[in-house]
């Protein structure tokens, strides 16, 4: 592998296509977006912190389960959280709240098996590691919560603290709104991956 | 609603894959996608995993007020279960047992089997109703896997443009599946059924 590749870090969303149900099914609005990907990079962050302080602590066989509730528990906490902050966002997020406890294990299983070693191998490296993986999912899940929503619908909500998200009216024409439905959202991740690939290609041709 | 009912919503009206997203793998690895194995795995882990959690809701958490904490004791008790399960079934000496197994206990940490498991105990289902739903949710989701296995295999013979190989393709394809599906209303099976 070349050096420009060693230091691409590739988007998990868009590359290793994790984390994705809540992106299609749920995440039709900015303001979901934004809360599902911080739950997700908050929760993935927590664990890849807490995960080394089990390591010494617990039998082998015991880790993984061990791994699994803990990021249950994570999860539980971002949804009392988000309930307190936006009990609109919380119920349109619905059970991928939940989810997060798996979609953010997914987020440290593909780091461990794309990108090791990265920033370092000792503790701190590897939570830079997790913290930008954690950073592009975010970002990830905010493009495509508010395209989908920009282009759906015609507006765009901000996550604010209330009972329900401040809405921006920019057109009343929204000729796609399909792509607020899940259907819609399969279609927008598909082009999405698309144009990343087209973009990393002619980046890494250039470099070459 | 009858149980016809609540099997053709599951596996038409409300896809775990197509409506909710659930289990999304495009350009997985879907070798075994339309076996007969991976279809009782499926529906085995689904209904399995669904009863322990509406269980678990409905005996110890819903008369306590601790609804919310599902996801936790989901985690604490149906998994271990779960995976105590398979793994037995795995090293069982029937051959479609064993496969069954094997494909069950890669299926029990994923967001299908979790997804399914919290939408049966939060739809208000009886417990019969959410194993009922689960079970054909999973066929459901076994039903798409298949079509998008031999989507698959015709896209890996069409000479598509480089960033559209592989899982932008698939994407795009589950999503034309899924607008097909949407086709199918709810209320007119419901009422047809019902």
């Amino acid at each position: 592998m070349s050096d420009s590749q060693e230091s691409f870090v590739p988007n998990p969303v868009l590359s290793g296509l994790v984390g994705i149900c809540p992106l299609i099914a749920a995440a039709n609005s900015l303001a979901e977006g934004v809360m599902y990907g911080l739950g997700t990079a908050l929760c993935a962050l927590a664990i890849g912190a807490s995960v080394p302080l089990l390591k010494d602590r617990l039998p082998d066989r015991l880790r993984a389960p061990a791994t699994l509730c803990l990021s249950a528990f994570f999860a539980l906490c971002y949804a009392f959280a988000l309930r307190l902050y936006s009990p609109t966002i919380a119920a349109g997020l619905w059970i991928y709240i939940p989810l997060l406890a798996v979609s953010s294990l997914s987020l440290l299983v593909l780091r461990r098996t794309s990108s090791k070693g990265r920033f370092g191998t000792d503790g701190r490296s590897r939570l830079v590691d997790i913290a930008v993986e954690a950073l592009l999912f975010l970002l990830t899940a905010t493009v495509v919560g508010g395209l989908r929503e920009l282009i759906g619908l015609g507006t765009l909500s901000i996550p604010t603290q209330g009972p329900s998200p401040a809405r921006f009216f920019f057109t009343e024409w929204a000729p796609l709104r399909i792509l607020v439905s899940p259907a819609g959202g399969f279609i927008f991740l598909g082009f999405l991956v698309a144009v990343y690939r087209t973009i990393i290609r002619a980046t890494r041709r250039r470099r070459t | 609603m009858s149980y016809i009912g609540i099997v053709v919503a599951s596996v038409f009206v409300s896809n775990a894959l197509l409506t909710y997203g659930l289990g999304t793998m495009p350009g997985g690895n879907l070798e075994d996608a339309g076996s007969f194995a991976s279809a009782l795995a499926l529906a085995f882990v689904n209904t399995l995993a669904s009863a322990l959690l509406w269980l678990i809701h409905g005996f110890l958490l819903a008369p306590l007020g601790l609804d919310s904490l599902d996801i936790l004791f989901f985690a604490l008790i149906a998994v271990p279960l779960l995976k105590f399960v398979a793994r037995t079934a795995s090293i069982s000496k029937s051959r479609i047992l064993a496969r069954t197994g094997n494909r069950a206990e890669e299926l029990i940490v994923g967001s299908l089997v979790f997804g399914i498991a919290l939408l049966s105990s939060r739809s208000g289902y009886s417990l019969s109703e959410a194993v009922v739903a689960s079970a054909a949710s999973g066929l459901g989701y076994w039903l798409v896997e298949f079509l998008l296995e031999s989507l698959r295999e015709r896209l890996e013979l069409s000479d598509l443009p480089y960033p559209f190989r592989g899982a932008p393709a698939m994407l795009i394809s589950t999503g034309l599946m899924a607008l097909a599906f949407m086709g199918i209303d709810a209320a007119f099976i419901k009422g047809l059924v019902s």
